[in-house]
């Protein structure tokens, strides 16, 4: 009984000197801290564009400072990948709630710019949330968005369709822009919605 | 009057659920997702839709999933996405194969069908004739819903 006690003692005294050899800050922080979705360490700044928007606005990335921005890649066209991709933002919007969904502006820059019109893009976006922001423009203008965020497009023709169409393949990561416009988030397709929702939540509370 | 009318029917709904156990192949929770009406359609922009299934292949022979048709599009086509290291490929594939005894799902960012070349707008809550087509078992028409 004695030894056993005594051994809860050394395990407890060992815990306490892991525990005091670190700043202690550093552990108050990291537990509620921690991004579930791949998280930029250290954050950067968001790479800042300008693209014309859907809605026939200019966006600007700058101007959105303040709020949580989802920034996404994708095209009009795109059967599988893109629709699940806004249909899981769109909920992760409606599970917020009303009053945090107003700080979280989800945009969508197209990789397919020779079809996605502005109003083909807006039709597209909106079906899934109407505050979505479909973003293109000419080619020049979207490439240097891409290659900022990493983003590979390739155009791949569909054999045997008539008339001849061709899908995109493109990455299909969601970044996760903080208020200070610090690039925090990148998840890979796949990554839960429930991670996705969390790493909101944690960004709109800081 | 009214047992020999009930008659029939009951001796209906027996054949069709006796059928319906037999068969090997059971296709399970489809449904389409959503597809808005596309203003300024591009040439070569054929608006169109993914629909997912889960099949069983309760029988002991392997088949195949190899196409299907739909009245709200000109084809169905089996896709299948990959993902390769973060870049999403979408293909054609000739079949997705369904061993004995195996339950496939084909679900976003997998195997998929691809419904090409929509006739009309899907929106959610409505639901359309899906025809599936297998290798060994022939057609299959089940309702899918709309996402």
């Amino acid at each position: 009984m004695r030894q056993r006690r005594r051994a809860v003692a050394a395990t407890l005294l060992a815990a306490f000197a892991i525990a005091g050899a670190g700043p202690a800050h550093d552990w108050a922080d990291a537990a509620p801290a921690a991004l579930r979705s791949g998280a930029f360490d250290p954050p950067r700044a968001a790479p800042d564009f300008t693209l014309p928007a859907a809605s026939g606005a200019e966006f600007q990335l700058r101007r959105h400072l303040g709020k949580v921005v989802v920034l996404t890649f994708g095209y009009s066209s795109c059967p599988d990948v893109c629709p699940t991709v806004l249909a899981e933002l769109a909920q992760v919007r409606v599970r917020l709630g009303a009053k945090a969904a107003q700080r979280v502006q989800v945009v969508y820059v197209s990789v397919d710019p020779e079809r996605d019109t502005p109003a083909r893009l807006h039709a597209f976006t909106e079906q899934f949330d109407k505050t979505f922001m479909g973003l293109t423009g000419p080619r020049e203008q979207l490439e240097p968005v891409w290659k900022a965020y990493g983003v590979s497009v390739v155009r791949k023709d569909l054999p045997g369709s008539t008339p001849p169409t061709y899908l995109v393949h493109h990455s299909a990561s969601v970044f996760l822009i903080d208020a200070a416009g610090r690039l925090r988030v990148m998840a890979p397709f796949g990554t839960p919605s429930d991670d996705v929702l969390h790493d909101v939540r944690l960004l709109l509370k800081e | 009057m009214r047992p020999l009318l009930a008659l029939p029917l009951a001796g209906f709904v027996l054949a069709t659920a006796a059928g319906a156990q037999d068969a090997p192949i059971v296709v399970e929770k489809p449904w389409v997702r959503r597809a808005a009406a596309m203003p300024d359609a591009a040439p070569g922009a054929p608006s169109s839709a993914a629909g997912y299934v889960t099949l069983r292949n309760r029988g002991k022979a392997p088949d195949g999933l190899i196409g299907g048709s739909t009245d709200v599009a000109e084809r169905v086509e089996v896709h299948e996405t990959r993902n390769m290291s973060g870049m999403m490929m979408m293909e054609k594939v000739e079949k997705v194969e369904l061993p004995a005894g195996a339950r496939v799902e084909l679900k976003p960012g997998g195997y998929h069908l691809m419904l090409v070349g929509l006739k009309r707008a899907l929106t959610p809550g409505q639901s359309v004739s899906l025809t599936l087509e297998f290798e060994k078992a022939g057609r299959i028409t089940t309702r899918a819903e709309v996402r």
